[in-house]
């Protein structure tokens, strides 16, 4: 079992502080390093999509489910993708039964706006019928173990179960909504793919990829998803502020890091190999 | 509006030359694969796949009662969470707990209580997360073997692990194991666990007609059936534990 307690004791505190302050991490990293990514796609047989992914000891498992349902009115020819996320309380001993937290409700919140800014999804490609019929695609994330940094290890799993996607290909025919015979697949309806960098920051030292004890001991946080060349979306939180020079600092240093991560994961092999 | 491809059975059940339709004999199992120690933020947890379930276990306890009003002074309760994942289905289920899963856990944690001596820790919980990832068939069965593996992990002192196994008639046969397709497209379905420190019956369900000949030969099948997944879960928890005996002991010899 880990140690895993709400409040972090001041010597443990001061411990991690003076490790950064070396430019050191508790696990041995440098301060703009990620943990080992390992990612398994389409392990659900239920599920239209799915993947399971790993960034150390964090572990989040998420599937794709598809319904059909009427567009948005003011969008009458897309389809429409929703993000959940849930904290099991098997995952960790910080995380309590119940409806959904603030926790995980951001988690959702700041991976769905990852990917719908990015123009992550073509959501036209989602439409059976204008006006009439498109596709609803439920993208639900399940945290297996918690050993911080949920964040960007959820937009990874989303990615990766989009990419695994194969949803049956329907059409409006004489008798109402019928099947192709054919299926929809992530080379179809994923555009492009937007990476989260999460930030912790202890006084003025900011470090890529805070690991839990890190993350309770930290001020705040900072998480911006990226695309190859441009940033999509940004998410503070917690108590910490930041300068504006840190800021620009991270958003250049997100990009060349995106762009590092996105040549390791090599995120593509995700892709189904249904026809 | 109904999905595009239906969730429909096939007539037959059984294969022309006899078999199952995954190609199994009558009384043989799916393929099983268990993992303990999976979780390292909970005290004890297991993982199984059994077939194309994939389930996970976890447990915490002894801890303190929340809400308070629920701790015996007396004795430490046992309270069984279990969940399924809104993928783990044909058509995606509703993310918030629902009958079936309230009396699942229920039946389940009945299931388990005998094993455990609850009266040696008064004032206190043990709690079991069970979380479906995969369902198919015979989940209550493989959440009850997997939590038995996760309190085992946990280094819980337990009296006897418990296994549980469904056994069945489909197209009137008599059979063990049903898989998804046969739980629901099947005449008759029986739940069975069994507490090994004095081989009783400690979960039974059934729904489905059956007279006392297949009522005997159902409870034999399944005593046979469920020694079978016994060993999985003794080998699966010695795996782990018997290297780390032996790096104990070789440490031991180097003391002195």
């Amino acid at each position: 079992m880990m140690d895993v307690k709400r409040i972090v004791s001041r010597i443990e505190k001061n411990y991690i502080k003076s490790n950064l302050r070396k430019e050191e991490r508790i696990d041995g990293r440098g301060l703009w390093d990620y943990r080992e990514f390992e990612i398994k796609s389409d392990i659900i047989a239920s599920a239209e999509g799915s993947a399971d992914v790993f960034l150390g000891d964090t572990r989040i498992m998420t599937g794709l489910k598809y319904d059909v349902g009427t567009p948005f009115p003011d969008l009458p020819n897309e389809g429409v993708c929703t993000v959940m996320a849930e904290l099991l309380p098997l995952a960790s001993p910080l995380f309590e039964r119940g409806p959904p937290g603030e926790q995980s409700i951001e988690l959702a919140r700041v991976v769905d706006r990852g990917i719908r800014h990015a123009d992550c999804i073509q959501t036209k490609k989602l439409c059976i019928k204008e006006k009439e019929a498109v596709y609803i695609l439920f993208v639900d994330m399940y945290v297996v173990n918690h050993d911080g940094n949920l964040i960007d290890t959820g937009a990874i799993s989303a990615l990766a179960t989009l990419l695994s996607a194969h949803i049956p290909e329907g059409i409006i025919g004489d008798n109402g909504l019928e099947w192709t015979g054919k299926y929809l697949t992530g080379k179809d309806l994923v555009n492009e793919l937007p990476i989260a960098l999460t930030y912790g920051k202890i006084d003025d030292i900011i470090f890529l990829d805070p690991k839990l004890p890190e993350e309770l001991v930290c001020e705040g946080r900072i998480s911006i998803s990226v695309t190859e060349n441009k940033i999509c979306s940004i998410q503070k939180s917690g108590a910490a502020t930041f300068s504006i020079d840190e800021i620009k600092m991270l958003g250049k240093k997100s990009i060349e890091i995106g762009q590092k991560l996105r040549k390791q994961l090599n995120l593509t092999q995700h892709l189904s190999k249904v026809k | 509006m109904p999905l595009i491809i239906k969730d429909e059975y096939p007539d037959k059940l059984f294969r022309k030359d006899g078999k199952r339709l995954d190609g199994r004999d009558v009384d043989e199992l799916r393929p099983i694969k268990m993992e303990v120690g999976v979780i390292k933020n909970a005290d004890g947890s297991a993982y199984l796949e059994w077939g194309n379930n994939k389930i996970f276990a976890a447990v915490y306890g002894p801890r303190e009662v929340h809400p308070h009003h629920l701790a015996k002074p007396d004795r430490g309760i046992l309270r069984v969470f279990y969940r399924m994942a809104t993928y783990s289905v044909f058509d995606r289920k509703r993310p918030a707990p629902g009958r079936r899963e309230k009396e699942i856990s229920m039946v389940v944690g009945d299931c388990l209580e005998p094993i455990l001596f609850l009266e040696l820790y008064p004032g206190t919980s043990f709690e079991i997360y069970i979380e479906v990832m995969d369902a198919d068939g015979g989940t209550r069965c493989a959440s009850t073997t997997v939590a038995a593996l996760a309190l085992a992990d946990a280094g819980i002192p337990m009296k006897s692990l418990v296994t549980a196994i469904a056994v069945g008639k489909i197209d009137g046969k008599k059979v063990v194991d049903l898989s998804g397709i046969e739980d629901k497209a099947g005449e008759a379905d029986l739940p069975i666990a069994i507490t090994w420190y004095n081989e009783e019956i400690s979960l039974l369900q059934f729904d489905g007609d059956m007279d006392l000949d297949d009522m005997n030969h159902f409870l034999d099948k399944a005593k046979e059936a469920l020694s079978k997944v016994h060993q999985i879960q003794l080998e699966t928890l010695k795996s782990k534990y018997i290297p780390l005996q032996g790096e104990i002991t070789n440490e031991k010899k180097g003391e002195k």
